[in-house]
């Protein structure tokens, strides 16, 4: 049976004063005016959410079972998305409900809706979170049917999976501290520190636009606007919707630059084995026409970007659609 | 296979990334575990009342939790670090709660009569830790402390999360670049492996060396 050495009290108080340093120094990290990092900007669920979206077109039983794709959903009951919950505007969880609302999430609950019939908007979807790392592979082995996820459209992506859309045309903007006069345009961030989210293809338009500028990337868009915010970066750089509903949510910060400087085209991802896509353009093109679209807009993006819902792009108009 | 031969020096770039924090954030806990386990077997019930606290918090608070309060945190109470030295910060506080349970066990294999023995010759307290208690002790931790060692090493790999460019940070840089997810954390997968696997037999030949045959 082991002892332990008995040591003298002297030094003991040395090591006393260590110890109590480094635990002040895990003490400190809290703190009462912490910039919020699980922002909830966007719609919120609602009766009135709901019926947006199962007011949406339905498809003909003729129309899916003539689809193996779309068949095989009616029959599961549910479409299995990939998504996040915590992307303001596009996708994010109300914390009240549990339902997820958003332009993406929208769009997903209007094609379940399309094809099942189905109107428990909140049974319509079961979301799989997907980060840029597994988007490619969750569909590769069918663990989800679509991702909806501002899934940026790029000729490296379409070799692996099939894109219906473009759905939405976004583009990159720049956001700063308030009162920071340093940056107005994207050269500007040349030389600077630009937080961006790590999933997000805004981290390669900065290394093309201002090759000398230092990115820091962050998991989520909250932690880029506490970035900002703190100082740790001089800039945050992404799409320019969710930017402006950052900045209406927090008045420490402001979106400078006027219109976005890239053209982002976002894509449904889908197997490139499925039959999907024919069906799944079809289905974007019904709720352009009737205007669904629009009204989805209005009711998420359209709450923090003023004016008219902008047309819809044009399917198949981009590389690797 | 392409998309890891073309940018093989910036994956290598990330690997010395994380060599350093693994390396830098080892010696952390291994200097802060080393104090700590002393204070755990310290005849003064405070001292071993706090060491007790300290790893008992840091032991089981997640990392990716004390990475947000050090990175998002510390900045409000007007204290903004780097992120790298923000992540080497945490590994060594979290690694440090490992560390003195390692020491403390190698501290408590050395029999009693051997402090003192040393102190009836008359060395003085830090002289008896120096050269009798330490040196038998850490003979004994070898394995556990590489045990720590591999485990800094994994989860340095969430100091990518806030940003610190290490090779889990550049192999998602990589594949947002590539769309080749599967390629590019084989390889960073890969790299963990053969440096934890080397840790290891580092530390059986270590081990071996430096045994004590009773």
């Amino acid at each position: 049976m082991p002892a332990q050495p008995t040591l003298s009290r002297r030094a003991f108080g040395a090591s006393a004063v260590a110890v109590v340093a480094v635990l002040a120094l895990g003490a400190c990290s809290s703190s009462k005016n912490s910039p919020s990092i699980d922002g909830n900007v966007g719609a919120k669920a609602g009766s009135a959410y709901d019926s947006l979206i199962t007011a949406a077109p339905i498809a003909s039983s003729g129309d899916v079972d003539a689809n193996t794709w779309a068949k095989k959903i009616k029959a599961q009951g549910y479409l299995k998305t990939g998504g996040t919950d915590s992307g303001p505007l596009f996708s994010i969880k109300d914390l009240k409900t549990g339902e997820l609302t958003g332009f993406d999430a929208g769009l997903s609950q209007m094609l379940a809706h399309y094809i099942t019939g189905k109107t428990d908007v909140k049974g319509l979807t079961k979301l799989t979170i997907t980060t840029v790392d597994t988007r490619e592979t969750l569909l590769q082995n069918n663990s989800v049917d679509a991702v909806f996820a501002t899934y940026s459209i790029t000729p490296e992506r379409a070799t692996k999976v099939n894109f219906a859309g473009p759905y939405y045309q976004s583009g990159d903007a720049i956001m700063v501290k308030k009162g920071n006069t340093s940056i107005k345009s994207v050269s500007d961030l040349n030389g600077k520190t630009v937080a961006t989210e790590s999933n997000s293809t805004a981290a390669l338009q900065i290394k093309k636009l201002a090759p000398s500028a230092k990115v820091l990337l962050f998991k989520e868009d909250a932690q880029c606007v506490a970035a900002v915010q703190q100082g740790r970066a001089d800039a945050y750089v992404l799409d320019q919707g969710i930017l402006i509903g950052d900045a209406q949510s927090n008045p420490a910060v402001e979106v400078v630059g006027g219109d976005p400087f890239t053209v982002d085209p976002y894509g449904i991802g889908l197997n490139k084995d499925s039959d999907a896509k024919a069906f799944v353009n079809a289905f974007l093109q019904k709720i352009y026409d009737s205007g669904d679209w629009a009204k989805l807009w209005k009711a998420t993006i359209g709450t923090v970007v003023s004016g008219n819902a902008p047309t819809p792009p044009k399917l198949g108009s981009v590389d690797g659609s | 296979m392409h998309v890891l031969t073309d940018n093989i020096g910036f994956l290598m770039g990330g690997v010395l990334i994380t060599v350093e924090l693994t390396v830098l954030g080892f010696l952390g806990a291994l200097l802060l575990g080393t104090i700590l386990a002393v204070c755990r077997v310290s005849p003064i019930t405070p001292l071993r009342v706090v060491a007790s606290v300290y790893v008992e918090f840091f032991r089981n608070i997640p990392l990716l939790s004390l990475l947000v309060l050090v990175v998002f945190g510390l900045p409000d109470a007007g204290l903004t670090l780097s992120t790298f030295v923000s992540a080497w910060i945490c590994l060594a506080l979290s690694g440090s709660a490992f560390a003195c349970e390692a020491i403390r066990g190698g501290i408590n294999s050395v029999a009693v009569g051997q402090a003192e023995a040393a102190r009836a010759i008359g060395l003085t307290f830090t002289q008896n830790l120096r050269f009798v208690i330490l040196p038998q002790a850490f003979r004994v931790m070898v394995q556990p402390l590489v045990n720590t060692f591999i485990g800094v090493l994994l989860s340095s790999a969430l100091a990518a999360v806030v940003s610190v460019n290490d090779l889990t940070g550049r192999a998602q840089f990589l594949n947002l670049e590539s769309a080749e997810a599967v390629l590019c954390f084989l390889f960073a997968g890969a790299v963990y492996l053969v440096l934890a696997l080397g840790s290891g037999a580092f530390g059986g030949w270590l081990e071996r060396k430096v045994a004590i045959r009773r």
